[in-house]
């Protein structure tokens, strides 16, 4: 594959205003392990980001010095224009966050639960109106009034999440949000996390379900051991030329396959799922269709084998031994 | 303030709703009445016993209450802070608006309420001893006090070990230890520094007559210089609460100076006492031990009795529990520049 080498730049040095998060040259060390070193992160008002890269790369530790909790040792970093570490207060009222793993009060309702959260953040008088709100938006009305652990998992994690919105926050920062969430939990999380972002947040997932951020993110930062290795906008990287593995499905498939034979398509063994055909673009690959339709070749579906993020994701982040 | 109740009333609903405390409250209660109620009988058939029933089943219903206590406290408090950690609560409190202090002084606020709460339960058994008669009303309210103030100093110290240490059963095993310190401890320092700084001293006297030999008159005795010692003991819970109770009845000694070559001191004589009361029993021997060591004199004069010791001893103790609250807070600062090995953060 191409790459585009001005893309590999990180973002600029400068943190703009405009960004709701917006951190430069992050430096983090545990002893003598360096979990950050001079990570760039940003993170725009109206799109929701994704955070990738493999296990131990440092997106936990970064999530939480953009959550006030870590101070960093080098590096600038602002939360909605505010620096975390001298205006922590004013950073904590626009952030809201969810940390990978976390665990409620098990002796609380969940309606207490998310009152107690409304008080912690100053809320008063509002706090009562706005857990309803957010016992609506997590479905977890049948719920209110009993105690936090006969919860699911996945309700836990649901009342996890519309815990960091209590203050409607201008930032949001979720880490693994989709782990332990059934599909529909997680189709349900994208739908509020779109939502959100168009009203206008700043919204950060780190995960490393890349199917789900395909879907999720507009925009996504790659970082490997403490670095930003790259980013890429999800629209740009459907579009990115390059050779990529495709699986065709037809009602015949010994037709599908005497006509790729016939156009010269070299294809794997075809297996009960369908048949790999490498192709080098969507032209290509729109080209291909055409042409089995024209020979008169049943398809049922074409359809890139690897998200394109997946492919970035390990060009980026493999190729280092 | 808002925020400090915030926490308080989070900490103390989660505590009450958590099963073991109403049995440990249940446990609690039935101790203190079979004490009490044994205490009582063993008392209506003692001999020798002048004073009011009451004054003995009040001082030790109050001595035992604060020995329970203390072994219940750091079972309450010990873990709150590194216990939330471990749960994974800590970390999306200190994101919000609370600050530092608004945690560790609601999770202060909470222990000590439920400290208060064990008090409480105690109050049927006090009405009790005080239906017995001898115990004034102001020995009660103040000795009530001073153990709410001691129960809230244990909390404090458990509080900042939990939030020192990582693991929830060595800051619970290091509560303990300081238990254990503050009472058996100081004893034990007290008893050990008081040997070791025992000092020999020449008596010179002057027998009647001229014909005085060469090396007369001499003698030597060990002398205890408690009067430098005794602070040592005065951080005791159990000497603060009984020196802090006010007396019930005593009349004023009789006092006279004696002026041996230069120096004068006061002596007194006091009235024999009136009756068994434990913590005016306490409270006396810990205040002679201020006293400047005693002249080999008659029988019934001893040194004026040094002053009060619970003030000092209330003092440190409180100062310690501030201390500690401190640590508390600094602990749960954020950002954090430092991390403990093994800690997680959230």
């Amino acid at each position: 594959m191409v790459v585009n080498p001005v893309a590999e730049e990180p973002p600029t040095a400068s943190p703009s205003s405009g960004d709701g998060v917006a951190a430069s040259g992050v430096w983090r060390r545990f002893g003598a392990v360096e979990a950050l070193r001079g990570v760039d992160f940003t993170a725009r008002y109206g799109e929701v980001t994704g955070l990738v890269g493999p296990n131990g790369a440092g997106k936990t530790t970064l999530l939480l010095v953009l959550a006030t909790l870590l101070m960093p040792d080098a590096g600038t970093v602002r939360i909605a224009g505010h620096d975390p570490v001298t205006e922590t207060r004013a950073a904590r009222t626009r952030l809201g966050w969810v940390p990978d793993v976390f665990g409620v009060y098990d002796n609380l309702t969940a309606r207490e639960y998310l009152n107690f959260a409304g008080a912690a953040y100053g809320l008063g008088s509002r706090a009562a109106a706005r857990a309803e709100e957010l016992l609506s938006l997590s479905r977890l009305r049948d719920y209110a009034d009993r105690p936090v652990h006969v919860l699911s998992r996945g309700q836990k994690q649901r009342l996890g999440f519309v815990r960091s919105l209590v203050h409607e926050p201008r930032v949001l920062l979720l880490d693994e949000p989709a782990a332990g969430l059934d599909p529909y939990s997680r189709v349900e999380l994208r739908d509020i996390l779109r939502r959100l972002a168009a009203q206008g947040a700043a919204v950060v997932v780190s995960s490393h379900v890349l199917s789900d951020l395909e879907q999720l993110a507009d925009r996504v930062v790659f970082v490997d051991r403490g670095v930003t290795v790259g980013e890429r906008r999800i629209d740009d990287m459907a579009r990115a030329p390059g050779p990529r593995m495709w699986r065709l499905r037809a009602l015949n498939q010994s037709e599908l396959v005497t006509a790729l034979d016939l156009h010269n398509y070299p294809h794997a063994d075809p297996t009960p799922g369908g048949v790999d055909v490498e192709l080098v673009s969507d032209e290509a690959a729109a080209g291909l269709i055409a042409g089995l339709v024209r020979d008169g070749v049943h398809v049922v579906s074409c359809a890139p084998l690897t998200g394109s993020l997946e492919a970035t994701y390990l060009e980026l982040t493999g190729e280092q031994g | 303030m808002k925020g400090i109740l915030t926490v308080a009333r989070l900490e103390l609903t989660v505590r009450i709703r958590a099963g073991r405390w109403r049995w440990l409250l249940a446990g609690w209660f039935v101790v203190l009445v079979v004490f009490t109620a044994l205490l009582r009988v063993a008392l209506s058939n003692a001999t020798g016993l002048d004073g009011d029933r009451g004054t003995v089943m009040y001082g030790g219903l109050q001595l035992f209450l604060l020995g329970l206590a203390l072994l219940v406290m750091p079972a309450l408090t010990a873990q709150s802070i590194n216990g939330d950690r471990e749960r994974g609560t800590l970390g999306v409190l200190q994101v919000t608006e609370l600050s530092a202090f608004d945690i560790a002084a609601g999770k202060l606020l909470a222990a000590w309420g439920t400290a208060c709460i064990f008090l409480l339960v105690s109050a049927p058994l006090v009405a009790w001893s005080m239906v017995e008669g001898g115990v004034p009303v102001i020995r009660v309210v103040t000795v009530t006090f001073v153990v709410a103030l001691l129960l809230g100093v244990i909390c404090a110290i458990s509080l900042g070990l939990s939030a020192l240490l990582s693991r929830g059963t060595t800051s619970s095993v290091l509560s303990y230890l300081c238990v254990f310190g503050l009472t058996v401890g100081t004893l034990i320092l007290f008893g050990l520094v008081t040997a070791a700084t025992t000092q020999t001293r020449v008596v010179h006297f002057s027998p009647p007559g001229n014909n005085v030999p060469a090396g007369c008159c001499n003698s030597t005795e060990n002398v205890e210089r408690t009067d430098l010692t005794w602070w040592l003991l005065a951080p005791n819970p159990f000497v603060v609460l009984a020196d802090a109770a006010p007396v019930t009845t005593q009349q004023p000694p009789t006092c006279h100076n004696v002026t041996t070559g230069a120096s004068t001191s006061t002596y007194c004589t006091y009235p024999a006492q009136n009756g068994v009361d434990p913590l005016g029993d306490i409270s006396r021997s810990v205040r002679s031990l201020r006293a400047p060591p005693a002249l080999a004199v008659g029988p019934n004069l001893s040194p004026r009795r040094g002053g009060l010791v619970w003030p000092y001893g209330l003092g440190f103790d409180v100062l310690l529990g501030g201390f500690m609250l401190t640590v508390a807070t600094r602990r749960l600062r954020t950002p954090r520049r430092k991390l403990a090995r093994g800690v997680r953060l959230a």
